[in-house]
């Protein structure tokens, strides 16, 4: 996997979206609500990149839109829902169903262990537990290992290399040094497993204000960075702004209606526009109030009432 | 004092931590959540407390979000982990327990959190395991729990498809399978609690307000009862009023349908 050296990599989203291959494999950062790349998602969506095996770790409207938009073939991760927050993934739900969705849900240590399987350059790498789930009966592709000096069976994991890793960053530089907040999910081995890493970032700052706050995954893994102030709406972007609990809310209460109420929502917030038009629709006085500034605690508590 | 289910209940989840234990919650479980903050400030004072999709270590939020991952979680806390620092520490046994929960739980404490009706055509498809697949077969101890025994689909003698594992599943037990973790020690539901002496589930209490005859109704599988059998054992005036004080937002009365909630109990 080359390193990508290039000093100035900043591109158009329409065009960083474009290096994603249809039929890729693509992982997703961030998980549940929390700084997922949703700009590039609804790009994706824009352009119609489809038949993707898409993995992570738990996650959620991100998901959503992608299998809503139909691009998704398979699903490999360990969770698609809103929690006890608004429950079930409409979308997701309908698919997998209906049968027009593959899911080959999987657990969390089991995906981290593909990628750095892949990240070491192994073929595979053994994990504990899986053997005898249901989980086990979905990956005809694991195999079964003999440790060589305790003979302990254990199941093996194949190297997962994903085409394409896709993060949301509160701040990165023009080279694609990022800097996240915790939690990072899985972000860091995913960008070090991915033949690319494609970033948005909140914003763009110079490589030492990057570095003093911390590079967490660094330039070398990134193809691409993008400017795009509320990239990650409507999850947050820790430290910067919370989620949007009520628009996440429209999402499902849209999807739950059936795939018209999916369409709708994908026509007048994704396909319709950009995201400068996503931003004005949302509105800025909105995303203004989910900043988490000086907050009182009163305050933060009350954005999710 | 007047006090409700939600409370009583995650209460019970609180007694099943020791003190000393390394415990973590996943997401998608605000009655857990609560209940390690709550252990924390009661009888497990010097517990480590893995605060859930944070990994944040001992925290000291100003409330429970209704999301997992959201930046309150890890007010407080000097240390995150990692992810991977996360479950290489459940996988090698660092993890004492984990607190899991599943739409259907059989009686060796398998859960199903994947499909009702099994995959890959599920009648209902859920959200998914999270890290329990992993975790359940390696943590030292796990703590079960239910919210939905009652309306006699949750315990069931078959899940449909296992997510996590317990004591044993049809390819044969722990030990056989190479598991390094203890699996279930508890198991709490809205109507009682349950141990695993040998693997397979026994009620060990029932909430004041709950027969035993609901209980065998409610079960998919035959009910044994300890010798020990007893009603349980209230809360006391504190931790009440700690639960109020961690979950102002009530996130933990989301997991309760409304009905269980009106269950009212007095001091």
């Amino acid at each position: 996997m080359p390193f990508h050296l290039a000093a100035d990599k900043t591109t158009a989203l329409p065009d960083a979206a474009r290096m994603v291959p249809r039929g890729g494999l693509i992982a997703l950062g961030g998980g549940l609500s929390a700084r997922l790349p949703m700009a590039l998602v609804r790009e994706l969506i824009r352009q119609g990149v489809g038949d993707l095996h898409i993995i992570g770790s738990a996650h959620s409207i991100d998901m959503e839109l992608l299998i809503a938009a139909g691009l998704v073939k398979i699903c490999e991760q360990s969770y698609v829902g809103f929690e006890q927050d608004h429950g079930l993934a409409p979308a997701f739900r309908r698919a997998a169903e209906e049968g027009a969705l593959e899911v080959r849900e999987s657990c969390c240590d089991t995906i981290l262990t593909g990628v750095r399987a892949a990240e070491m350059g192994l073929p595979f790498l053994p994990v504990r537990g899986v053997a005898g789930t249901g989980v086990r009966d979905l990956h005809p592709e694991y195999g079964e290992v003999v440790c060589p000096f305790t003979g302990e069976r254990l199941v093996a994991v194949p190297a997962l290399r994903p085409d394409a890793v896709l993060i949301h960053a509160p701040l990165g530089d023009r080279a694609g040094n990022l800097h996240l907040d915790q939690p990072y999910v899985l972000d860091e081995r995913l960008a070090a497993a991915s033949a690319r890493t494609i970033a948005t970032v909140e914003r763009l700052a110079p490589s030492g204000e990057v570095a003093e706050a911390g590079i967490v995954v660094p330039a070398h893994y990134v193809a691409a960075v993008t400017e795009i102030p509320y990239g990650a709406h409507p999850a947050s972007c820790s430290p910067i702004y919370a989620y949007d609990r009520p628009h996440i809310a429209e999402w499902v209460e849209a999807a739950s209606a059936g795939p018209g109420g999916a369409a709708a929502y994908l026509e007048k917030y994704v396909t319709g526009t950009d995201e400068e038009g996503y931003r004005r629709l949302i509105g800025q006085g909105r995303l203004e109030r989910l900043g988490y500034g000086k907050r009182s605690e009163q305050a933060w508590m009350e954005l999710f009432r | 004092m007047k006090f409700t289910c939600d409370e009583w209940f995650v209460s019970e989840l609180a007694r099943t931590i020791r003190d000393g234990e390394a415990v973590f919650h996943g997401f998608a479980s605000p009655c857990a959540q609560v209940a390690m903050h709550l252990a924390k400030r009661t009888t497990a004072p010097n517990m480590m407390l893995i605060e859930g999709a944070m990994y944040a270590v001992d925290p000291t939020p100003p409330f429970i979000p209704p999301t997992g991952n959201e930046l309150s979680l890890k007010t407080g806390s000097v240390y995150s982990m990692r992810f991977e620092e996360f479950f290489d520490a459940a996988m090698r046994g660092d993890i004492d327990r984990m607190f899991l929960s599943g739409a259907q739980i059989d009686q060796w404490g398998n859960a199903n959190l994947t499909a009702i009706g099994g995959m890959p055509r599920p009648k209902v498809k859920m959200g998914g395991g999270g890290g329990g697949c992993n975790a359940s077969a390696t943590v030292g101890s796990l703590t079960i729990w239910s919210t939905n025994h009652r309306p006699g689909r949750c315990l069931v003698e078959k899940c449909d498809f296992i997510t996590d594992i317990g004591h044993r599943t049809p390819a044969g037990t722990r030990a056989e399978l190479g598991y390094t973790g203890g699996g279930p020690e508890w198991m709490v539901t809205e109507l009682g609690v349950f141990d695993f002496p040998d693997g397979r589930a026994r009620l060990r209490g029932v909430f004041p307000d709950v027969t035993l005859a609901e209980v065998e109704e409610s079960t998919g599988f035959p009910v044994r009862v300890a010798p020990d059998f007893a009603p349980l054992r209230p809360p006391d005036r504190r931790s009440i009023e700690l639960i109020r004080r961690i979950d102002p937002l009530n996130v933990r009365r989301r997991e309760f349908r409304a009905d269980e909630l009106e269950r009212v109990f007095h001091l």
